[in-house]
């Protein structure tokens, strides 16, 4: 398989787990009763999902880039931000 | 700012290469920083008033953040195809995957329009309840930012279409498709704080 296809085919599977995580994550607020285990693993879905556009849509995949590691930081903080309004209001 | 933008006239950047191209970093970071202000204001209001934030998601309709999340992640895929494209020199097809993307955004403003439209009806109205007034400033800042990625890909699109870009030069595409990116990273934390989060 050609680097083109291999790059599509992941892009592909990239999508999936990206809509999977957001379906996942709608369900999460549906069903769980927990506030704090909800958000919890909110916070979680979306640093995951965070980090699978910066590195596969954006293409920020150089592990030295000042620039993918200021934009994973903001995918860090803000799921933390998530988890403590989470917590502590829940 | 430094960052990885410390460019060479190639190009290139000596922390790695710089994705599309500087001035479109610059409007990209601006855009996260101004979200993460309003993700601070959602703690602070929430901290304030847990009541109508724990409240707050079952009054809306869960069902079309959903559909306008898998649109713009979607989309975003699609904006990836085009870009994939034009690095394998088929401007036809990254045209047409650019269209795609387009559709996609257009596809967003449509649901949020219907959703508005069923909130109005259903008596989600952004006063005396700080959730509320919360979601209409997040959603109607992120709708602002999808209208100005659209404008971008239609020029994107134009430039396609007349042969602007080639395998070796294809800064601009990459620049509206990384915007695009930017404004769906948005909305991925925006979509659980007003729909899922209680």
């Amino acid at each position: 398989m050609d680097t083109h296809a291999t790059q599509e085919q992941q892009a592909t599977q990239v999508w999936l787990g990206l809509v999977l995580l957001t379906l996942g994550s709608a369900w999460l607020g549906e069903t769980l009763a927990s506030v704090g285990v909800t958000a919890a693993l909110v916070a979680l879905i979306v640093g995951i999902k965070g980090f699978l556009v910066i590195r596969h849509y954006m293409g920020l995949a150089e592990p030295g880039s000042r620039l993918r590691q200021v934009m994973r930081l903001y995918f860090v903080v803000v799921p933390v931000l998530i988890l403590l309004a989470g917590v502590t209001t829940g | 700012m430094e960052l990885a933008m410390t460019a060479h006239a190639d190009g290139s950047a000596l922390a790695g290469r710089v994705p599309g191209n500087r001035g479109i970093w610059v409007g990209i970071l601006c855009e996260l920083t101004e979200f993460a202000l309003m993700f601070l204001a959602y703690a602070w209001f929430k901290s304030g008033h847990p009541e109508d934030f724990h409240r707050g998601p079952a009054m809306l309709l869960t069902a079309a953040g959903v559909a306008n999340t898998v649109v713009m992640l979607t989309s975003g895929y699609f904006a990836v195809r085009a870009l994939l494209a034009i690095r394998r020199n088929d401007a036809r097809s990254a045209r047409n995957w650019l269209i795609g993307t387009l559709l996609g955004g257009v596809a967003f403003l449509l649901i949020k329009a219907w959703e508005f439209s069923w909130n109005i009806d259903h008596g989600v109205v952004g006063t005396g309840n700080s959730f509320v007034a919360m979601y209409y400033y997040l959603t109607f800042n992120h709708l602002v930012h999808v209208v100005w990625g659209c404008l971008g890909l239609i020029w994107a699109i134009l430039r396609t279409q007349f042969g602007a870009y080639s395998p070796e030069d294809h800064d601009g595409l990459e620049a509206a498709t990384l915007y695009w990116h930017a404004t769906d990273l948005a909305w991925i934390v925006i979509f659980p704080l007003l729909y899922v989060v209680k």
